[in-house]
Order: C-alpha cells, then structure tokens, then sequence
C-alpha cells in the first residue's frame, strides 16, 4: 500500500489536493532564527515526516500549525483556511483553539495528558470542541446535553476501542503505563475529530515491538478514516516505513525533500546528521 | 450519593428523554423514581457505608430541631456543650455555599483566588439596595411583588428574586475582573484578586457623602452605601407568611440547607459536565487544554463567574438573614478562611469543601468560644485573673494560620482527599488515587517555560555544530537513520 | 512650586524610604525563589514592636541627652535588625524550604498562613489597640529654626533621621548584592537555582541569607517606623505590606534599585492622595495602582531580573 503510494512533489499538485500550504513560514526568537522560509505542502491522505537533528526547528514549525506560535513571517492554510498569514502589517495566527476545531489533532513530544482525570475524560476533553452544550444546559442537565453527553461517552469509549484502553476507562491517566499513555495522548487527539494528526516522536521510549505496532496503527488511521498524518520522528526506521514524503529540516531550513528513498541519498542530509566527513568518506 | 460518573442508565441510557421542557420534566421524575431501588441496591451492595451516610444526613436534618427544643435547653440549664445555635448553623451553611462557589474556581479551575470576599460583599449590598428602606431618603419608593407594607419607603422586591439579582452582578464582577487578570501568572492573579477583595469593602465603606453631577443626574451629599455604619434593616425572606430572620428560630436554617443543597446540585452537574472536564484540564495543563481545542479563557472567565455567584447567593442570604450589613464584615481575613476550607477538605472535591466549611465555622463560632469559656471558668475558680480574662476565641486565626502552613507541610491533599473519585476510579491503586490534587502537584510546563525550552533547543543546536559529536540522548537515535 | 505642593513631596519622599526598605524584602525574596512573601509585613510590624519595647524598656524619652539618645537608638537599631535576620530565617526553615519543589501556590499559601500567625502574635503582644510612642526625635523644622530660612516649608529633624538610615542600608544592599562573593550568588541562584548549585554554590544557604538581608531590613524599618510615625498595631504588617508590596511591583519585582524607587513613588502617591483627595481612599488607589500595574505592565517600571541593574 505504501509502496503503491507516491505523492506528487511541491508546486505540482493543485492547491485542492494540499491539506497544508505553507509558504515562506520564518520563526525568530529574539536574533535566533528557528525556522527559515520554510515552504512545505501536506497532500491529502499523506503520511510525511518532519526531520531533522535537535532544534533544527521541527518541533517550532509544529507549533506554527498548531497555532501556538505565531510565524514572524509567511503563510500557513489548512484546508483553505488560513491559520497564519500577513493582516496589515503583521502576521497574525489563530488561536490553537480555533486551529483545533478547524481539524488539527496533535500528540505532545513529552506526554501532557490531564494526570488525575479518568482516560475516559481524557477523551472527553478531546471531544470538547465539537460539543454543543452551555454550562446551563450543564447546570438544569436539559434533554439535549444528557443525549450530548451519553453519545459524546460512546464516542469516546469507541476511540478507547480502538487504542485499546477501553478496559481501563475509569483509571487515572497519570497511572497508566508509558506506552499506554502514548496511546491514550493519540485517542485524546482523535477525539478532536482530525483531518490532520500531528504526532510528535511517537515513538520515543518505545520498545521494538511497541514501535511496530504503533506503525501499524498510523497506517490504519490513514487507510480506514482517511487521516493526514504529519510526523516528527527520530527513529529512521520509523520514518522511512511508512512515510510518503519525508521533508529534512537543519538550521531552520528545508535541506531535502522527497521520498524516503531520494532523502535516504542525500548528500546534505547526511552531512547535517553525520557531520561533513561522514559525507565525504 | 452514588458515587462516579453518571452510568449509562443514570443518563438515561437507550430510553434519553426527549428534548424540550417535557422531556426535562421527564427526566427529572424518571431519576427521582429510581432513588427508592438505588438506594436498597446501595444498602445491599455497601451496606455499612450507606447506613452511616443515612444516619449522618438524617442527623444534619433533625438536628436544628433537636437543639431548639431539647439540646440547647440542656446545655444552658445542665451541663454546658459546644452546640451550635441556629446563628452558627445558618453562618455554617453560608460559608458552605461559599465554600462550594470557591470550590469550582480553585479546585476545578485551579485558579487561586485570594479576593473572594468581594463577591460576598457584593452580593450582600444587592440585597440591601434590592429590599431596605435604603433609597427611600433618595426618593425611591419601588414596591414589587413584597410583602412590605408600601407605606414602608425605600425599594423592596422579594428575597427569591433578590438572591438571583446577587449572583448575577456577582457574576457579572467576576467577569469583569476576569477578563484582563485570567492571563496574568497563578501568584499575580491571587494578588489581584486580594487587591479587588480590599477595592470592594473601602468602596462600599466611604460612598457616603457623594457630590457628583453629569447632566440630569445630580447628587447632593447622597448617601449610596450607608458608610461605616453600613445598610439596616434589610427584609427577611418571607414566604407564605413564614419569616426567614435572625430572629425566626430554625426556619432560616432549613432555607440555608435548601440553598447549599442547590449549591451542591450545580456544582455536581458542573463537575460531571464539558465545562467540569474543560476546567480540570485547565488545571491538570493549560496548554495540553488550549491544544485540545479548550478556550481557555471563555473557560477560566466562566469558572471565576459562576464561582462569584455562589459568594453572590451566600451574601444576599446573609444580608437578609442579619437583616443588616456592613462593609467590615468583609474581610481578607475571610476570603483567606474560605480558602482555608477547601485546603482542610481538599482541593477540588465537593464534599471535602462542604465538610470543611461546616467544620471550620463550627469551630471559629461555637468550638473556640466554648474552649474559652471554660478557661475563662477555670480561671476565675482557681482566681488566676490574667486566664480569667484571656480569651481563646481571640486567636482563632493563629491558629487557622498554623492549620494552613502545617497543612502545606503535611498534607496538601486535604484532610478528605478525593475519596469519592478513589472509589470512583477503582482501577487505580488506592495510594496513587488519594494524591493531592493538582493545584498541589509539581506543576506542568507553562508557556514561557515551553518557549525557554524551545529556545534553549535551538541554542544548543548552534552549540552542536562545533562538535559533530556533540549532544546526547536522542541523538543516537538520530544517527542510525540515513547511513 | 507652592510651598503645600513641595511639602507633600517632602512628606512623600520620607514615607517612601520606609516603604522601599520592606519594598526590598519583598523584592529580594521574589527575586530568588519567587514568592509572594506574605509575611514579610508582619515581620516588620513584629520590628516594630520589639522596638517599641526596647525603647520603652531602656527608657528612651525626649529628655534624653543627644549623645545619650543616639546610642540607644544604634543598639536599638542593630539589636532589632539581628533579632529579626533571625526570625525571618526560621520562617523560611519552617513554612518555607520544605515546600521548595513544590508548585508555587503552596508556599504562597503556606506564607499567608505564617502572616496570619504572626500577626496574631503581634495581637498577643501588645493586645487590639494602636501603641503610641512618645515622640523623641523633635519635630521641628530644620530650614527656620537652624537655617535660618524664610520658609513655609518644613523638613524636620524626623525626616532627615528616616534619611541617615534608610539611605546608607539602601546603598549598602545594593552593593552588596553587586560586589560580594554571597552577593553574586544570590544573582546566580535567582537566574538558576539548579545550575547555581551544580556550580557549587550552597543554594539552602544563599536563600537563607536572602531572608537574612530581608529581615534586617524589615528590622531598620520597623525601628524607623517607630521614631518616625510614632506608632505600631497588629494589623500595620497587612496594611503596610501590601504597600511595600505594592512598590516592588511597581519598581519591577525583583529589581533592587526598582523597589526603592517604587517605594518613593508609592509614599508620594499615598501622600498626594491624602492630601488632596481623602485618606479613606488611599488604600484602595493603592490598590487600584497594584491591579493596574499587574494587568498592563507586569514588569514594573524598571523590569524584573534580581539586582541585574542593581
């Protein structure tokens, strides 16, 4: 299936196929510059990897789509809504809220899960944002928000199916084990209801079985609710597994971009990985 | 008192009412007519557990009664107990309703408030504008819906209506200083809050003498707020002839249980509803909230607002019940004592808030006076004049004070830790569930320090170009890619 | 200028040099370990007090002879300010340190609750009512009577004592913390305490010096608040802590130099309102100035960062 799927380079594909547009994304904190006029395409229904060495800015541009940081420059669409853009003279984003509900879900790189809530209201935070209910319909518990929240349970027990932590629905976050955890940060995004999944190193301290099967999981989301996933990864087997496209970041600047198997070659990345004389050997 | 999350059949499981106020009214009788079964299934299933919290209501329900016609009797003409009195009661459940409203701020939101007071005095002063002869002096003769005579001048509308006027300016100041403080730091907001808390009183203290005049509006000298000496006689709550005074005996005590009673109600629903969730993940990690598509300010504004209406509802019972109020009874002092509750009953959890609210004014009013009048008694039997004079009472907050720096020390979960989501969460191994709750936790990464963080990342980037070597950790996973 | 305008200023200036000294408390602590130090008026209240005693228990009257009456209020001075160094250093071992990697809000509450005792303390003491201290530095107006001036202005010999020790302490902390070996490590541990450490400063002990600094200040001020205003209650540490306070935010919490000019700053606003708009609604434009500052400019006047522009 990964195989058979290759998505079409940057610029060549119509506007209507990208997920995410972003062009000439620049971030600078105080004289350092994060992130360089980045440009860099999601195409529908693609798996692709951000690398990169530490700080070369993947986690920065990251929060870029997210809303959480606003770019000093440059444009992000989502889905022909823009997150972050020039208004006037500055460059404005939305709030990671309102990015959020427009269909961005994201995992964290060092887990944030609500500790000493149950995992089924880990989920339910996740669902916040496509619930209707006003904090009077809470208060007189009105028809409407008493059907609101029991299918906004079954909904959520549903995406515990399907990490497989339904059995453990009522314990609290912060005493589920490390891989579960992990699992749990990915139904809590789903329950955001996604078109875009950003997975920030999935897989960090993960065995190597835990890692597969977790592979194979990012697989299913694509194929069977036709999720874009985008991915910060640092294992290589990771990455060239199962990503479309793999884009390399190094000093805040897009050095490669391309198949797995193009970016594998890659002189620059090499280098920026191995340092200049590993390419030259 | 079931414990948990609502069941599928509590929720109406497969048969959910249909909408509209038919469909609510239907609810509401298809869950009252599952008590009976719910409770034989509890005192079968838990039967100790559901004995001892029958017998500990009943107690509460009866006692008011008791102590009015045999307790209090005996403890004057017989032996001398430390009984509260209908006054203690009615203070206890005030500070209960309080308690619960600072409750949804501190414990669900985790947003310290050090100013609640304000809403308290705000609340009181709406019902004394709201139902004295106040204004009458300015002019104002408003009679609607009372049972004040109407000769009597001055604005009066009925204390049902009144309490609902409270919490909503309550409310409404809430929101107020909500709105440009909720981004400040935890330790800035608290000092904003503590700075609105003393704003409230003085203003309310010093509107006495108020020459103003814009357009048709002209004050001459106009008394507001009645000053120092404050706004008296304020109406009782009265309903079907029945009063609801300082002076009516144990009727404003079962109307004061009536009102926490609703006070619990709320906050239950609110706890176990989208804006309960969205609130605790605000306090578990701002951030991971904002990311899961929480408002996080909407969010915060509505726990600081509705929190200020429960103080609203409290200060508008307790002006109506003393049937006077002055700007010196709102002190920081009691701000920090309903915060102080909570801390003894642990953060977040309803009945921990209620127990320490009843069991704190217990002891500020009826425990410590008690305590000082035996000494006092000693003193004089044995004629030690310095102990015959010396009273306890007066050191009720050394001792408070002692209880929250100890407390911090020793046990910042609460003296009533979330036993209830203990049992709730049945999974959990029972040491790990009783924890403190999160206020009380090594705290999440904030934004800056996320920033820092970020910043730090790339700083060291630069570092590493140097040393191709350079860097640890997760590095060597780094490396094992393209080769 | 007219001659009531200036005087208010006079009147401002001296009142602020006591609030800067337990401005800088405040600020010192916040600058390294980030809290609110809620007890730290009461703290000066409790100086004010031992003071009081001290004089009393002495026998410091306005008969006195001069030479006789400076050197009871030096012992006086450095008596108070050692017993206070000390005190405030238990309070940090005791409600404090224990509390170090906990989140903030628990020292913060567990300092409100060591307000509250010692203020309860200081009702134990010296009982409900305002204690009243004879007035022995004389109240008389330096530029007529010894100058010789023609003057409706009036700068007396209080004002010029508040002067003589607050400004020499207010220098001689700032250098301090700029200069000195314990100096650097205190700006070291409030930059990072867990580096500092690793750099083998004692992070326990430099804290405890900082509470050390804070209270022999509190301690001076307290002796000065004494002399200078004549009187002490129980309840002068809420009122005049949250002024202080109020002056380290003002100046930029954490800045040394800032908590001395928001310190001027606030007693000149408290003078300004008393005297021409009513002293019933001081308190609450001193708060009004606190919220206002936390809301637009959490900074401060001078910005934040422990004796970086000390």
């Amino acid at each position: 299936m990964i195989e058979s799927f290759r998505a079409p380079l940057t610029g060549e594909v119509p506007d209507d196929d990208l997920l995410v547009r972003a062009r000439g994304v620049t971030k600078r904190f105080g004289g350092l510059l994060a992130v360089n006029k980045v440009d860099f395409d999601i195409p529908r229904g693609s798996i692709v990897s951000l690398i990169g060495p530490n700080g070369a800015g993947k986690t920065t541009f990251f929060n870029m789509i997210t809303g959480f940081y606003t770019p000093t420059d440059g444009e992000i669409v989502f889905d022909g809504h823009p997150i972050a853009g020039r208004r006037g003279s500055k460059v404005r984003s939305l709030p990671p809220h309102r990015v959020t509900a427009l269909g961005i879900g994201r995992t964290f790189q060092n887990i944030r899960l609500f500790g000493t809530m149950s995992v089924l209201d880990n989920v339910l935070v996740g669902l916040h944002v496509h619930l209707k209910s006003h904090w009077w319909d809470a208060i007189l518990r009105t028809p409407s928000q008493l059907r609101e929240e029991y299918e906004a349970r079954e909904q959520a027990r549903a995406l515990l199916d399907l990490v497989g932590l339904r059995e453990r629905e009522d314990t609290w976050a912060r005493n589920l084990p490390y891989g579960d955890q992990r699992r749990l940060e990915i139904a809590r995004a789903l329950g955001t209801s996604p078109q875009l999944l950003l997975l920030d190193e999935p897989t960090a301290g993960m065995n190597n079985a835990e890692t597969r099967s977790l592979t194979d999981f990012i697989r299913r989301l694509r194929s069977e609710r036709g999720l874009t996933v985008l991915l910060i990864e640092h294992d290589m087997r990771v990455v060239m597994g199962i990503s479309d496209r793999v884009t390399v970041l190094d000093y805040g600047e897009v050095i490669a971009e391309g198949t797995p198997d193009d970016v594998r070659r890659n002189s620059r990345v090499i280098e920026a990985y191995l340092g200049r004389g590993a390419a030259d050997a | 008192m079931t414990a948990g999350r609502p069941t599928v059949q509590e929720l109406g499981g497969p048969r959910l009412p249909p909408p509209g106020f038919g469909g609510w009214l239907q609810h509401v009788s298809e869950v009252a007519s599952r008590w009976p079964a719910a409770y034989r299934h509890a005192l079968a299933t838990r039967r100790r557990r559901t004995i001892a919290l029958t017998l500990v209501v009943a107690a509460l329900l009866v006692y008011p009664l008791v102590n009015r016609f045999a307790l209090a009797g005996f403890s004057r003409n017989v032996f001398p107990l430390p009984l509260p009195d209908d006054t203690i009661m009615v203070f206890m459940l005030i500070f209960a309703a309080m308690a619960l409203g600072l409750n949804i701020v501190i414990g669900f939101a985790g947003l310290l408030d050090l100013g609640y007071v304000a809403f308290y005095a705000l609340g009181a002063y709406t019902a004394a504008f709201l139902a004295s002869p106040h204004w009458g002096a300015l002019g104002f003769d408003i009679h609607i819906l009372t049972t004040v005579s109407s000769a009597v001048p001055g604005i009066h509308l009925p204390f049902w209506i009144v309490v609902w006027i409270a919490a909503v300016v309550a409310a409404t100041f809430g929101a107020l200083l909500g709105a440009p403080t909720l981004r400040l730091r935890g330790d800035y907001l608290a000092i904003v809050t503590l700075g609105f808390g003393e704003i409230v009183p003085i203003v309310f203290k010093n509107l006495v003498n108020v020459n103003f005049e814009l357009g048709p509006i002209k004050l001459e000298n106009a008394n507001l707020t009645g000053g120092p000496l404050g706004i008296n006689p304020i109406d009782p709550p009265t309903l079907f002839g029945v009063r609801f005074g300082a002076a009516s005996g144990i009727a404003p005590v079962y109307l004061a249980m009536v009102i926490v009673l609703l006070c619990i109600v709320i906050a239950r629903n609110l706890e176990r509803s989208r804006m309960g969730r969205a609130w605790m993940a605000i306090r578990e990690d701002e951030l991971a909230a904002e990311m899961m598509g929480v408002n996080t300010v909407r969010t915060k504004l509505l726990a600081f607002a509705l929190g200020a209406s429960f103080a609203g509802f409290a200060g508008a019972l307790q002006a109506s019940y003393q049937g006077a109020t002055t700007s010196d009874f709102f002190k920081f002092a009691t701000s920090i004592l309903v915060v102080l509750m909570i801390i003894v009953g642990g953060m977040g959890n309803i009945w921990g808030a209620l127990v320490g609210a009843l069991a704190l004014v217990y002891v500020d009013k009826a425990l410590l006076p008690y305590i000082s009048q035996r000494v006092q008694d000693v003193g004089e039997s044995i004629g030690w004049q310095e102990l015959a004079d010396f009273n306890v009472a007066s050191l009720n907050f050394l001792i408070f004070g002692v209880i929250l720096v100890a407390m911090m020390r020793l046990r910042p979960e609460g003296l009533l830790p979330s036993r209830q989501r203990a049992a709730e969460l049945h999974h959990a191994p029972p040491t790990e569930a009783l924890g403190a709750e999160a206020l009380l936790e090594p705290e999440a990464v904030t934004l800056e320090q996320e920033v820092s963080a970020d910043l730090e990342a790339a700083a060291g980037a630069e570092a590493d170009r140097d040393t191709p070597s350079g860097g640890a950790g997760t590095d060597h996973r780094d490396r094992q890619g393209p080769s | 200028m007219d001659d009531a305008l200036v005087q208010t200023l006079i009147i401002g200036l001296s009142n602020g040099l006591i609030y800067a000294l337990v401005a800088l408390g405040y600020t010192l602590v916040y600058g390294i370990i980030e809290l609110i130090n809620f007890a730290h008026g009461d703290v000066f209240m409790l100086s004010s007090m031992l003071a009081l005693s001290l004089f009393l228990g002495i026998g410091l009257t306005s008969e006195t002879p001069l030479f006789m009456a400076i050197l009871i209020i030096i012992i006086v001075l450095v008596v108070v300010m050692a017993v206070m160094a000390t005190i405030n250093i238990s309070i940090e071992r005791v409600a404090y340190r224990p509390l170090r990697n906990a989140p903030k809000v628990a020292p913060l509450i567990s300092a409100i609750g060591m307000s509250f005792v010692l203020q309860n303390l200081g009702l134990l003491w010296m009982g409900p009512a305002v204690q009243g201290f004879e007035n022995v530095i004389p109240n008389v107006n330096v530029l007529t009577t010894v100058l010789g001036l023609d003057t409706g202005i009036s700068i007396t010999y209080k004002q010029l004592f508040v002067a003589v020790v607050t400004i020499p302490l207010l220098i001689g902390l700032t250098w301090f913390v700029a200069n000195t070996r314990q100096g650097k490590a205190m700006r070291a541990t409030a930059q990072d305490p867990n580096t500092a450490g690793l750099m083998g400063i004692n992070v326990d002990r430099t804290i405890a010096l900082t509470f050390l600094l804070g209270g022999a200040l509190a301690g001076a001020a307290g002796v000065v608040q004494i002399l200078f205003n004549n009187a002490t209650v129980y309840t002068l540490g809420f009122r005049f802590g949250l002024n202080a306070f109020t002056s380290a935010v003002l100046g930029g919490i954490g800045n040394l130099s800032g908590a001395v000019l928001g310190g001027i700053v606030l007693g000149l606003v408290n003078a300004f309102s008393d005297r021409y708009l009513s002293a019933q609604w001081t308190n609450a434009i001193v708060f009004g100035v606190l919220i206002a500052i936390l809301v637009f400019r959490p900074t401060g006047l001078l910005g934040q960062q422990l004796a970086d522009r000390a």
